[in-house]
């Protein structure tokens, strides 16, 4: 498949004005100005093939959304190079722009007091999408997303869910060869992210289109993405498979034993360590070549009723690597 | 590729209509606005007039109360028709970081903002017309020297209104450096006001008040057009103004390109 996203070494440095509080220094700040370099990302370098579904996660500050817009062309980097489609981002030239799209959770693209399909009609014209393909492309979307009472409301009237997938659909109209996706499903509830993941999964399936998506929730990488970036600090921590990075950041299994009584429960610390004891629940960590061993010394040494092996929950991965410092988690690539 | 154009404008034309519409009342008081300025010029002129008995100014600069009327009613006419508002709208968008989406289509946003500019004047004009022949008919203004001069005017209008409107879209453009760019807005809007001509023929102003106003872009968005109308210029003095006005919007335009530019720069360098 071809490479459609090649970033290498991209930094980006922001220069920010910095003063005490109180009015000495709001005073002091008008002659002289004190800055400081906010290194919101730092040499980073990853590419996407053609049809890619990627997650991009870190926590807040972590760089996520700086890299996005730098994709996007709406931020000039401080340094390095990025090609996305044979383009150049930054330079916004309109053959690059007509074939992106970038949606943020916490940004409106639609005009906010007359109905969304207003709003789709002027991008048929920007775009430049014949009618034809327009109207095939609004009723696809009109019935993916379940649209057909929303677009006939001021945009006003929509609740954050309704808005997020009208906001979506006038993304998708003109058909983008890449999707760069900042937060898709913020603030919406569970029923509404289980749509829209639903349907970002469908519209990869059927157009192969790119898509990077940032997300705080892990459920959204998880159904989507077979590969995720992990970026914190301005620095990229992994980039690899979701299964993989379960296996190198958390290489443990979790056993949770349902045993007779509290005092049984009381006995399983020697196994292993104990993530959490519920009654007579215990959930147990134990390294992943030691699993089976320890399974069989639970079996035999106490009175197990019920025996699960789990894999550690992605969030909990994940939030190991969050609280690792970058360079000092696990597996750095 | 002119096709694609009326295209853009007619969508953005239409979305704009839509949602003036949901605001009719503002929109009306926005456009009533713009008659405050000539109305308490010529209200402060006709009592000068009156009060000295006879004309103000002398020989062909002077104006009866009759002159004055014409004067201003033609200036609020054409002023709503070169109106420009962009600038409060635009360093909100900077600020606030809804400008974003709109540097992320394949259009310059300048387009949606013009768009909406003349829908705004194509919905408004229709309201203000029963409005403006009320007022001539109560003010009995002079008539110009022939009524061929009112056609004539129409194309330095045109040129006023779109210089008028590309240098507004340069100070807006400013946000990107200042997010506080009222006070700039502010300065301009004094200027012009005087050089303009919204506050006093410039005929009347005092000598390098009336030689500062030759030489600024104000004029040629502001009484330039009015003075075509009445008849008070030659046709010679007609062309050269409007070779002024294309020298002046050709200089506008290429300020535009290049603060465009800068400040798109500056915007995704300090974090769009």
């Amino acid at each position: 498949m071809a490479c459609q996203i090649s970033l290498e070494k991209l930094s980006k440095t922001y220069r920010v004005t910095e003063r005490s509080a109180g009015a000495a220094a709001a005073f002091h700040s008008l002659f002289h100005r004190t800055y400081k370099e906010v290194h919101a990302v730092r040499d980073i370098s990853f590419t996407l093939d053609e049809g890619e579904v990627v997650g991009f996660l870190g926590p807040n500050g972590a760089g996520k959304t700086t890299t996005l817009k730098m994709l996007a062309g709406l931020l000039h980097p401080s340094a390095g190079t990025a090609q996305v489609l044979g383009h150049t981002p930054w330079r916004r030239e309109h053959a690059y722009l007509r074939q992106i799209s970038l949606v943020m959770g916490n940004r409106n693209q639609l005009l906010w007091d007359i109905p969304a399909m207003d709003s789709f009609l002027v991008n048929q014209a920007v775009y430049r999408i014949p009618e034809a393909e327009f109207r095939r492309t609004v009723d696809e979307l009109v019935e993916l997303l379940d649209l057909s009472e929303l677009l006939r409301k001021p945009v006003r009237n929509l609740s954050l869910g309704e808005r997020m997938k009208c906001e979506l659909a006038a993304s998708l109209l003109h058909s983008p060869r890449v999707l760069f996706l900042d937060e898709p499903t913020l603030g919406v509830d569970l029923t509404m992210q289980g749509r829209i993941r639903a349907f970002v999964a469908e519209h990869n399936r059927r157009t192969g289109a790119t898509v990077l998506l940032t997300s705080h929730y892990m459920a959204d990488v998880t159904a989507l993405c077979k590969r995720v970036i992990v970026i914190h600090h301005g620095t990229m921590l992994f980039d690899g498979g979701l299964d993989d990075l379960a296996q190198r950041i958390a290489p443990y299994k979790l056993v949770k034993i349902d045993v007779e009584s509290p005092e049984a429960a009381a006995r399983a610390a020697v196994f292993g360590n104990v993530v959490e004891v519920d009654g007579v629940r215990v959930t147990l960590q134990t390294p992943k070549a030691e699993a089976a061993a320890t399974v069989g010394r639970l079996l035999a040494e106490l009175p197990v009723v019920d025996l699960t092996v789990e894999d550690p929950p992605i969030e909990q991965v994940i939030g190991q690597v969050f609280a690792a410092e970058a360079g000092e988690t696990p597996q750095a690539c | 590729m002119l096709t694609y154009w009326w295209q853009v404008y007619r969508a953005n034309l239409r979305a704009s209509w839509a949602m003036m519409a949901q605001y009719r009342m503002v929109v009306l008081i926005w456009a009533l606005w713009g008659f405050v300025g000539p109305l308490v010029s010529l209200a402060v002129w006709t009592a000068t007039a009156s009060a000295r008995g006879g004309p103000v100014g002398q020989g062909g600069a002077s104006f009866s109360t009759a002159d004055f009327a014409a004067y201003f009613l033609l200036f609020m006419i054409y002023g709503h028709i070169t109106m420009s508002w962009d600038v409060f709208e635009f360093a909100y968008r900077v600020r606030s970081g809804s400008l974003s989406p709109k540097l992320l289509r394949p259009l310059h946003p300048i387009h949606e903002d013009a768009a909406s500019n003349i829908g705004f004047k194509l919905f408004t004009t229709t309201l203000l017309i029963p409005i403006w022949a009320a007022i001539y008919l109560m003010l009995r203004p002079s008539p110009p020297t022939s009524y061929w001069w009112i056609p004539a005017s129409l194309p330095s209008l045109a040129l006023a209104a779109v210089m008028r409107y590309v240098l507004q879209y340069v100070l807006a453009i400013l946000s990107f450096w200042t997010t506080r760019i009222d006070a700039v807005n502010q300065l301009y809007f004094t200027l012009d006001s005087f050089l303009s001509g919204r506050v006093a023929p410039l005929a009347l102003l005092p000598g390098g008040m009336a030689a500062a106003a030759q030489a600024t872009p104000f004029r040629y968005m502001g009484s330039f057009p009015v003075e075509v109308a009445l008849g008070k210029l030659t046709p010679q003095q007609v062309l050269t103004g409007m070779a002024v006005q294309i020298v002046w919007l050709a200089a506008a335009l290429l300020l535009l390109r290049w603060a465009w530019r800068a400040g798109v720069r500056q915007y995704s360098a300090a974090g769009a």
